[in-house]
């Protein structure tokens, strides 16, 4: 379909459950990066995810009061129709590092911010449901929002070069 | 535990049988001890062979009498010598004395020395030839049946007898052997002593082997899951236990190798069925982690040892008490764990099943060390105790919210949930743990979780059963295990002869039951302590408890060869 | 609106992972509570038993019966539990060192005896937890590890291969960075009735950075999954070890066979009367 829709969403009941999936996964997996980043004592990026997965709640909300009226469909895992490994707006596990700085963190939400909003966006021009495409696009709209902010707080990130990821220190031997 | 009264010397007799290359002394070994328990005696049968898996020379030890017998005597009275065929090997297991009979037949060659040193008498019979008028006759039946005659067996029990042990090899090796045994009838010398105990009404009795016995102890104690590698001498109770487990609708498994036998048998439990693995030295090392794994755990589980000829694979096929040691100790950290000693071949049901209750009770390891005399040997005895269960495996059902597995109570025992029950889910951990189960290498977990397992093993109540005491007086005799049996013999034959002592036979060796030792011990002017092993390892223990009021003398003597009541008495005699 | 009832997260214990920032292992996490959640199990039927090592620690992390033992030997003891508790769903998880180093032995028998149980082998190619020592299935010339300077010299342990050979009934290999793939492996893994192993490359980004070029090179089987065994052999010897996909899956005799109680304690005592 394109890069990130790999098949047509063709009703509002599954494009609701599609979006749903999606916040919902995406503020989950900002809380359990926020925990881990916690437990590696990075608490400046574990605030930041902290409040991404707070963010990520309430538009899980918004998404939910808009599906209210309908009944969706129970999609299996695997049957979700993004192109990508996890849903577009969720971090994905591995572009994260213990000592990552706050500007990288905010880097890779704005990327999955822009993946989100894309998505929508895909969804808003190629689906084949007038509707569908009607409230696709809507939420393309509040998503530009979000990306809007991320880029404003990326601006307002001063490192002035690339945090080095070296760690001074041995590894421990836990077990 | 025995039932016979103390104090009285089993009059008894001794029967060695010895051949080789399938001449079939196991089998008439066999068919006399039945056919004695039929007449009322009691009886013990142990076995001696030689390396070879078939043809190779055999040996069966019995010995008869109208008390419970849980040794060897220090001499045999008849030796039925079937062929000499490298019977040298089983001279020092055999000892005669100038009262002794060797029975055989001439033509299969003349009475090694090692066997007519002794000045034993030679009744030369014509068994060969008498077989052979037989159809499928065979030498060893007509032995059998002028051992019989000679001991004033009566005919008819010979028969039931052969019948019963010959039972699935068809009617016409029963019928062979039944006119052999005939023969062997006429042969016979007329009865030199009337047999002990004929005239005693015989009363229920069961004829178990050590292995079945420590089997159905542990059937009794509710175990119904077993997983396990075959190691001489423990094989006979997984073969034992494997139709009757599954019969029950328990399983057995066969594992890979001991470290998975210990490591299913965690698994089974943790899963809530009473688990139990059987094996003998080599594998006891091995499952050292696993034992520890199901200490820290707290998961209930039982490993029955029955030792061997130590260290490293040893002697397989002879008894010795020396994994003592490695039973206390072998666990790395600070394991308290349960380890019991049967004292003879019925109190292998008892102990076992005690065993598995008190490892259910106290959610802990527990070994059960018995050995290879014990294992194989076969004993007509009085039927086993019935032993009510009044404690098991503390399990909670219905778990609050905050359930926590490891809890602190009064008595260290913390209900654990099974899978299945809900709102009871915890990892179990082999990771020093909060009360919660989760991993924790803080000095107050550590403290707490390590006091909770000392704590719930110490405090308990374990009762009378930790030990069988006897007599009275200021000699002590110390033991432990399978050598107890040969103990109370050498007791109450100096007890007979005007020396006073008492004997202290440990069935539970780990707690050590201080207190009740001490009380024991107390007014003792000399103590032995007796054990089949090099090292004394019972001696160093109890001496590093500090708890021998004087300074012990030590009759410790490893395998092969048993410890017979008449060394015990000449050493103890000797040195007094 | 239809709200499934029990959720992915309604797995997780809420204990927070010790795994690194970035470890494979997380994925691997999710994918097991969502293939948990699919398949509607309640938690208290559910049994997951490990090693040691990065892995080993998932049990903890999931909110379910579970068992954390000794390295190498959790196929044993998830093998005594399914065996005495055939109703419960028992899941197996470990790491390449736990199961195909120390745990090898095991790892044969037990996808010999063909017990209905999930492994989930979760593959980073090096000891994690132990600061990084070469594994099993590290290359012969991987040199990082001070334990083994010029790297081991020794050949790959070839874990997809050699449980066929030992006869596990269901063969795959997922990747931490695929969680659609994985999740739904592992819902065909635990339905399947049997032995599944399911071969999981997951990423160790402290010790192995170099895995991030894992993404770039993993790819579906060639050809699809196979009911005999020399067909998949050939596809898996052809592989070069980063094909992803179930490569066999055969119904055969689940072990053991169920029986029923025939006899009582008191008819069996009876065989010892003289």
């Amino acid at each position: 379909m394109s890069d990130l829709l790999s098949d047509d969403i063709s009703s509002v009941p599954e494009f609701l459950a599609h979006a749903l999936e999606m916040e919902v996964e995406s503020a989950e997996r900002y809380r359990e990066l926020a925990d881990n980043m916690e437990v590696h004592n990075n608490s400046v990026v574990a605030a930041l995810f902290r409040r991404l997965s707070v963010e990520g709640d309430a538009h899980a909300e918004q998404v939910k009061q808009r599906a209210k009226k309908y009944k969706l469909p129970s999609i299996a895992p695997w049957d979700f129709k993004w192109a990508c490994p996890d849903g577009p707006e969720s971090a994905a596990m591995d572009d994260v590092h213990y000592l990552m700085s706050r500007r990288q963190a905010v880097q890779l939400s704005l990327h999955n911010e822009i993946r989100g909003h894309d998505f929508y966006r895909q969804v808003a021009v190629g689906s084949s449901d007038a509707e569908v495409r009607g409230i696709a696009a809507e939420m393309a709209e509040e998503e530009a929002t979000h990306v809007a902010m991320l880029r404003d707080w990326l601006t307002r990130e001063i490192d002035d070069q690339q945090p080095s990821l070296v760690d001074l220190d041995p590894p421990n031997t836990p077990e | 535990m025995n039932a016979d009264v103390p104090g009285l010397q089993p009059s008894s007799f001794s029967v060695a049988i010895t051949g080789s290359g399938g001449s079939g002394a196991v089998t008439a070994g066999l068919i006399l001890l039945e056919a004695a328990a039929k007449t009322g005696l009691y009886g013990l049968m142990m076995r001696s062979y030689g390396p070879q898996i078939r043809g190779g020379e055999s040996a069966s030890l019995l010995r008869f009498g109208d008390a419970p017998l849980a040794c060897m005597s220090d001499t045999f009275d008849l030796l039925l010598g079937l062929d000499w065929r490298n019977a040298g090997r089983f001279a020092q297991e055999i000892p005669l004395d100038a009262s002794s009979i060797i029975l055989t037949d001439p033509t299969v060659g003349a009475v090694p020395e090692s066997f007519s040193a002794s000045g034993a008498n030679v009744c030369e019979l014509a068994l060969t030839e008498c077989a052979a008028t037989v159809e499928g006759g065979r030498p060893n039946m007509v032995a059998m049946g002028a051992a019989a005659g000679l001991r004033g067996i009566p005919q008819e029990t010979m028969d039931a007898a052969v019948r019963s042990i010959l039972a699935d090899k068809g009617a016409a090796v029963i019928e062979a052997a039944t006119v052999c045994v005939a023969l062997g009838y006429k042969l016979a010398p007329a009865p030199e002593v009337p047999a002990p105990g004929s005239t005693v009404n015989p009363l229920v009795r069961w004829n178990i082997s050590g292995n079945e016995a420590c089997g159905l102890g542990a059937l009794r104690g509710g175990v119904r899951f077993v997983a396990a590698y075959p190691i001489t001498p423990a094989s006979d109770i997984l073969e034992w236990l494997a139709p009757r487990l599954e019969g029950l609708g328990g399983s057995l498994v066969q594992a890979e190798d001991e470290l998975a036998s210990i490591n299913m048998i965690v698994g089974a439990s943790y899963g809530g069925v009473p688990a139990l693995t059987a094996t003998s030295g080599p594998g006891l090392s091995l499952m050292q982690e696993g034992l520890g794994l199901a200490v820290a755990s707290e998961t209930p589980v039982v490993v029955i040892d029955v030792t061997r000829g130590g260290p490293s694979t040893g002697i397989p096929t002879k008894s010795e008490q020396s994994d003592l040691n490695i039973a206390l100790f072998g666990m790395h950290g600070d394991a308290p764990h349960l380890v019991f000693a049967p004292l003879d071949v019925r109190d292998c049901v008892f102990t076992t099943q005690w065993a598995v209750r008190l490892a259910e009770h106290l959610q802990t390891a527990a070994i059960v060390l018995s050995d290879q005399s014990l294992g194989q040997a076969r004993a007509v005895t009085d039927p086993p105790v019935a032993f009510e269960q009044p404690f098991g495996r503390v399990t909670e059902m219905s778990p609050a919210d905050d359930y926590r597995r490891y809890a602190q109570t009064v008595d260290g025992v913390s209900p654990m949930t099974v899978p299945g029950v809900s709102c009871g889910m915890y990892t179990a951990d082999g990771l020093e743990h909060d009360e919660r189960g989760m991993p924790s290498s803080l000095a107050a977990d550590h403290y707490r979780q390590l006091t909770k397992r000392r704590h719930k093993i110490d405090a308990f109540d374990f009762g009378p059963q930790w030990a069988e005491i006897r007599g009275g007086g200021d000699l002590c005799l110390v033991c432990w295990g399978s050598v107890s049996g040969a103990v109370f013999e050498a007791a109450d034959r100096m007890s007979n002869d005007g020396v006073p002592l008492r004997v202290i036979a440990l069935r539970l060796l780990a707690p050590l039951r201080r207190a009740a030792l001490r009380q024991a011990l107390a007014g003792v002017k000399q103590v032995w302590v007796v054990e089949q092993n090099q090292s004394g390892q019972l001696c160093h223990y109890l001496r590093s408890h500090d708890l021998l009021p004087v300074a012990p003398r030590i009759l410790a003597k490893p395998g092969p060869i048993p410890l017979r009541p008449g060394e015990i008495v000449k050493a103890v005699i000797e040195q007094t | 609106m239809v709200v499934a009832a029990i959720k992915a997260k309604d797995y997780k214990s809420g204990v927070k992972p010790i795994w690194c920032p970035g470890c494979g292992h997380f994925a691997i996490l999710a994918a097991i509570t969502r293939a948990l959640a699919y398949l509607e199990l309640q938690k208290e039927q559910v049994s997951l038993i490990s090693g040691i090592g990065c892995s080993s620690r998932l049990p903890a992390y999931v909110d379910s019966y579970g068992f954390h033992g000794l390295h190498g030997r959790a196929l044993p003891l998830a093998t005594g539990l399914k065996v005495a508790r055939p109703d419960l769903t028992v899941l197996v998880a470990g790491g390449d060192g736990d199961g195909f180093s120390i745990g090898g032995n095991h790892f044969l028998h037990a996808c010999r005896r063909n017990i209905d149980m999930t492994y989930i082998a979760m593959d980073n190619r090096v000891y994690g937890m132990t600061k990084g020592q070469a594994s099993p299935t590290t290359a012969p010339d991987w040199s990082h590890s001070k334990m083994t300077p010029h790297g081991t010299g020794v050949r790959r342990f070839q874990p997809a291969a050699i449980a066929l050979a030992a006869g596990a009934t269901f063969i795959a290999r997922g990747y931490s960075g695929d969680p659609k793939g994985l999740t739904r492996m592992l819902v065909d893994a635990i339905t399947h009735p049997g032995f599944s192993f399911l071969h999981v490359l997951s990423p160790c980004l402290i010790f192995r950075p170099d895995q991030r070029s894992w993404k770039g090179e993993v790819h579906a089987f060639a050809a699809e999954t196979s009911d005999e065994p020399v067909a998949a052999a050939q596809q898996i010897h052809a592989d070069d070890g980063m094909g992803l996909g179930i490569v066999y899956a055969e119904r055969l005799p689940v072990w053991p066979p169920r029986q029923e109680p025939t006899a009582t304690l008191a008819t069996l005592e009876k065989e010892f009367l003289v």
